[in-house]
């Protein structure tokens, strides 16, 4: 059936024999695996190739001369990251952000949520497509919104740190939900109706009960929202006061064009840090505080969380 | 066991914020778009209840989107690149999400966190890395210069259309393929195996069965992709500071950044607007049909 | 300066023809014809595409306000070189003899990277005040901010076609000038009284320039500075694709094109002009892909940037601190047009009207003037200020400015009755630069 077979195998090219192996009917789809393989590299090697000129130990960004840990992270007394002032600032001003985001969209949040996915009403379903608006909505969007009511409406607020993080908490909000929802409903209602049989009051059962076990994905949330406030350009670009107010992104973006030093590389880099880090603290606080409830949903779950992420 | 009201109270807060600081911000640029003009300083003057609503000027911004007036050239330029972008995405995405969903087995949940993974990379990031390795002395060029297929090394990132769709794909593909594979996930796998049992070889049970249940997904995720697209204007101001790749969300930016004739740019995005809600209208309105047709 | 022949340049005061006579003219020297082989643009075309733009309704009104009343924001007159103007005074200036304040924070506004710091904090220093240097992009972000109230500086650099409508909406105050002393007694006589603000009552002059051609004079094989018309260097520069830049402004990139045009009234109304200059920016897109932002300063230096629309200061500062290691700043040349020919322009400084250190304000202005805070501020930017302790030829002995920059110094004449500023348009007119840049922005 299979057309080289015919002649003998000493006889076939190297190329017929990698279309044979590619083209295999009987094998797994070789093609496929090739196609995910090189998506998979090629999405995520040039953020390793940032990251690692961020180690370079010259000027260049696209030349490599040789290693160098520390030298555009705090190494370097004028340029790195920690002495400039512009990048260290941006630095600060992210994790500034980002940290009330966390404080502010969680416990908000994870009450929407609760509250949304047990109040049975209109009201309900209007809100519910209320707080799924911001996850539909482009950033350029709510960016000029938030910036024409602030100038017209909100004229207490001005353009500055305040106003980026009320930006942030806006969007980040229905992430929250859905995160914490996506909870909710895995553990369902069991839990607290046995602690009502016991006795507990709804403040106990609340307090006892619910907010334990919604914990994992509070925390998750957290992480999660930092994560998102970290990586957010547009709502802080269009919030911005100035210079004084540049989170890691403007300043990327400020200068992708304007021939940088490596430096960005470095701060572009510690943003990524961050984000892996945060995430992986969520995923292992997740696995971790629901380590007794997993027989054999846990991955099911996992990409449930994720895919639901994007819905 | 609970009070009814705890529900609704518990969600107050939240509502409250959403409705200031998400709903009112729309009614901004619904009272600048709609408004006035300050005769000395010519920044908008908001009008904001309906009777004071002069529609003039939005009038006019859109009249400017009819074929050969100021606004067409962008849109279309704007939406032919969106078009390219998303054929693109899906010829990539679509094929694997199918393998990560229907035959990665030891490997899925490693393909799955790899698949992720850029999401939560910064999008400015991912674009930073990009004009590294398209720069003129970057990896691209390099290897194009050993494998001499091309003589003079192109300029990559000088107004070149094709970096922008590139580059546009490169961005926006994972918020593709996560959808997409969620929906290919939920496919039921007898129902192939009956096509199979049935004597159909893999690529008709693949064109006669997955791809037509697919078909909700494939909206889905292009839709999901879609819209942010439109309004996208630092992709191009990132990979091309050209006005010859100038998109929708430019022309925005310029007008509220670059000079004060705000109203024209809250006119602006309110088109947007509209336009993306017809769109993500049009995306319900498909699905809800699918679901019909999939009762009956 | 220059010695070109001024024959070359015959047709200049065009705005005193009529309508008729002006475009008549135009299309003698070659509206249909262009110079350098470019798609030239007819009359027809030009009125055409305008009615698509939806301009021709408000020709005639646009027209007649041009040629009879020329009014801009608050019905004042608009100023140029030949009819100066005296601002209407919004409120009474401040006492003489008051105490500076002191204690608290000092606010001013300016631009990024125009003025030393170290003059700024020895202000602070010198009447204990702590200071605080807030910057914009443009002016028109800056009024805008101003006028929204969303910064609140005491004092702010603002440029002269802004003034009128910063004086009409309050938000700048007369000055006294009894605490500036220095204006009469260390500035340039031709800028103690602009024509732009008769007296003196709301601003002081700052930095003086001209926009014109920056290039590296390694990478440019042609004489620029001697050629017939250089603006057409850009419609030329093919051969640089990709090291061409122009400047990120609505007024300097749309002059640039009419310049090269030969039409050399920068503050027209005349919406034919502005779609020509227009269609021939579209043009220089495609000639060589110029890049358009203001980094001229930095780029042309590290030889990113080789031929750059930029202004006189620019060079210069790029010189005097911008160097990048190893190269000494010998190839870098700056040509700008001879007078009124070519826009020369100065900045201001003015106070706000809500200014919280008001005598704290009249005292920068003063020390701002002073000749050796202006000099040392001139050696960090490389803008120069219009001291008369600081002429040309004294620079350049004491070999401060190089003898290829010498071109970027310039002498109080031409500045003055018969020069070309970037001044005040009725606010029709302003909208219609804007719009007219926005679309060349979205390549449209």
């Amino acid at each position: 059936m299979s057309a080289g077979a015919a002649s003998s195998p000493r006889a076939r090219s190297l190329a017929r024999r990698a279309l044979d192996w590619i083209a295999n009917p009987w094998g797994k789809p070789r093609f496929l695996l090739l196609v995910t393989w090189a998506y998979v590299g090629v999405s995520i090697l040039p953020v390793l190739v940032a990251i690692q000129f961020s180690f370079n130990a010259g000027r260049s960004m696209t030349a490599w001369q040789g290693f160098s840990l520390t030298r555009w992270y705090f190494g370097d007394p004028v340029y790195s990251v920690w002495h400039d002032p512009s990048l260290r600032h941006a630095l600060i001003q992210s994790l500034k952000l980002a940290g009330f985001d966390m404080v502010i969209a969680t416990p908000l949040g994870v009450m929407l949520a609760i509250g949304l996915s047990r109040w049975r009403s209109v009201a309900a379903s209007m809100s519910n497509f209320l707080m799924l608006l911001p996850m539909v909505t482009p950033e350029i969007v709510m960016g000029v919104a938030f910036y024409l009511v602030i100038l017209h409406l909100y004229t207490f607020i001005h353009p500055g740190t305040f106003a980026q993080a009320l930006g942030h908490v806006t969007f980040s909000l229905s992430y929250v939900v859905v995160i914490v929802r996506g909870r909710l409903v895995s553990i369902g209602r069991q839990y607290e109706e046995a602690a009502a049989d016991l006795g507990a009051t709804p403040w106990e059962s609340m307090r006892y009960v619910l907010l334990p076990l919604l914990l994992p994905a509070i925390l998750s949330s957290l992480m999660i929202v930092f994560a998102i406030s970290i990586d957010d350009f547009v709502i802080s670009q269009w919030l911005s006061c100035g210079a004084g107010c540049d989170t890691i992104p403007i300043r990327i973006y400020g200068s992708a064009r304007a021939g940088p030093l490596p430096a960005v590389n470095a701060l572009a880099a510690l943003m990524v840090y961050f984000t892996v880090i945060a995430l992986g603290i969520a995923y292992l606080l997740f696995r971790f505080l629901t380590r007794g409830e997993r027989a054999d949903r846990s991955t099911r779950l996992l990409v449930g969380d994720m895919a639901a992420l994007e819905m | 066991m609970y009070p009814k009201w705890l529900w609704p109270a518990l969600a107050a807060a939240g509502i409250l914020w959403l409705v200031l600081l998400f709903l009112v911000p729309f009614y901004a640029i619904i009272g600048v778009a709609f408004g006035g003009v300050d005769p000395i300083f010519q920044n908008p003057v908001p009008a904001w209840s309906p009777w004071h609503w002069d529609f003039a000027s939005a009038i006019d911004t859109l009249k400017g989107f009819l074929p050969q007036h100021e606004y067409w050239r962008v849109f279309l330029r704007t939406a032919e690149y969106v078009a390219a972008a998303l054929t693109a995405s899906l010829l990539i995405g679509y094929p694997v999400a199918y393998y990560v969903s229907r035959h990665a087995r030891r490997t899925k949940a490693l393909l799955v966190a790899l698949l992720v993974l850029p999401f939560w990379v910064s999008y400015l990031m991912r674009m930073l890395a990009w004009v590294n390795l398209f720069a003129p002395s970057g990896l691209v060029n390099e290897v194009l210069a050993v494998t001499r297929l091309t003589t003079q090394p192109p300029d990559w990132l000088n107004g070149n259309p094709v970096s922008v769709i590139l580059a546009l794909v490169y961005g926006y593909v994972p918020y593709l393929i996560v959808p997409l594979l969620a929906a290919l996930d939920r496919i039921d796998q007898s129902l192939l195996e009956a096509a199979r049992d049935l004597g159909a070889s893999p690529w008709q049970a693949f064109v006669h069965v997955t791809l037509p249940l697919s078909k909700t997904g494939i909206l889905g995720a292009s839709v999901i992709i879609a819209l942010p697209m439109f309004g996208d204007y630092y992709t191009p101001n990132v990979v091309s500071g050209s006005p010859l790749t100038s998109m929708l969300g430019n022309q925005i930016d310029i007008f509220f950044h670059g000079g004060p004739q705000p109203s024209v740019g809250a006119s602006l995005t309110l088109i947007l607007t509209l336009f993306l809600a017809g769109l993500t209208a049009y995306y319900m309105v498909a699905v809800a049909r699918a679901h019909r047709e999939g009762e009956r | 300066m220059q010695s070109l022949d001024d024959a070359r340049f015959r047709g200049a005061n065009i705005e005193r023809l009529s309508w008729g006579a002006r475009v008549a003219r135009l299309s003698a020297r070659g509206l249909g014809a262009p110079r350098s082989g470019s798609i030239g643009l007819s009359r027809r075309q030009a009125l055409a595409s305008l009615g698509s733009a939806g301009i021709t309704a408000a020709l005639p009104r646009i027209l007649t306000s041009a040629r009879s009343e020329a009014l801009g924001p608050g019905n004042i007159p608009l100023a140029r070189p030949e009819r100066p103007v005296a601002l209407p005074l919004n409120a009474a200036p401040i006492r003489s003899g008051l105490a500076p304040e002191t204690g608290g924070t000092f606010r001013l506004y300016n631009y990024a990277d125009y003025i030393d710091k170290k003059v700024v904090e020895e202000f602070g220093e010198r009447y204990g005040v702590v200071t605080e240097l807030s910057t914009f992009e443009n002016m028109d972000e800056a009024i805008t901010r101003m006028a929204s109230s969303m910064i609140l500086p005491d004092v702010t650099n603002i440029s002269h076609e802004r003034l009128v409508q910063a004086v009409v909406g309050k938000l700048l105050q007369p000055i006294n000038l009894d605490y500036v002393p220095n204006l009469g007694t260390c500035v340039w006589p031709s800028l103690q009284s602009p024509f732009y603000d008769v007296g003196s009552r709301y601003t002081v002059p700052y930095v003086v320039y001209a926009t014109g051609i920056g290039w590296r004079s390694d990478r440019i094989s042609e004489n620029i500075a001697a050629m017939d018309n250089p603006w057409s260097i850009f419609w030329r520069s093919g051969k640089y694709k990709g090291y061409v830049g122009i400047l990120d402004d609505d007024r300097q990139a749309l002059s640039l094109a009419m310049l090269y045009r030969g039409f050399y009234d920068i503050n027209t109304e005349d919406p034919v002009v502005i779609e020509r200059a227009l269609a021939d920016l579209r043009d220089l897109l495609l000639i060589c892909n110029p890049k358009i932002n203001e980094s001229q300063a930095h780029t042309l230096p590290t030889g990113e940037s080789w031929l750059h629309e930029a202004d006189s200061g620019d060079l210069l500062g790029a010189y005097l601190s911008d160097r990048p290691e190893g190269y000494d700043g010998s190839t870098l040349r700056f040509w700008s047009a001879p007078k009124g020919r070519g826009p020369v322009n100065n900045d201001c400084w003015a106070i706000l009207s809500a200014a919280k250190k008001p005598v704290l304000a009249h005292l920068w202005l003063n020390y701002l003037l002073d000749p050796s805070v202006a000099f040392n501020n001139f050696l960090y930017t490389g803008y120069q200020p219009p001291q008369v302790s600081l002429s040309a030829e004294s620079l350049i002995e004491r070999r401060i400015i190089p003898r290829n920059l010498q071109t970027t110094i310039f002498t109080s004449d031409a500045f003055g009755p018969g020069s070309q500023h970037y001044a005040t348009l009725t606010a029709k007119g302003n909208a219609m630069w804007q719009k007219a840049y926005a679309r060349f922005l979205a390549g449209t």
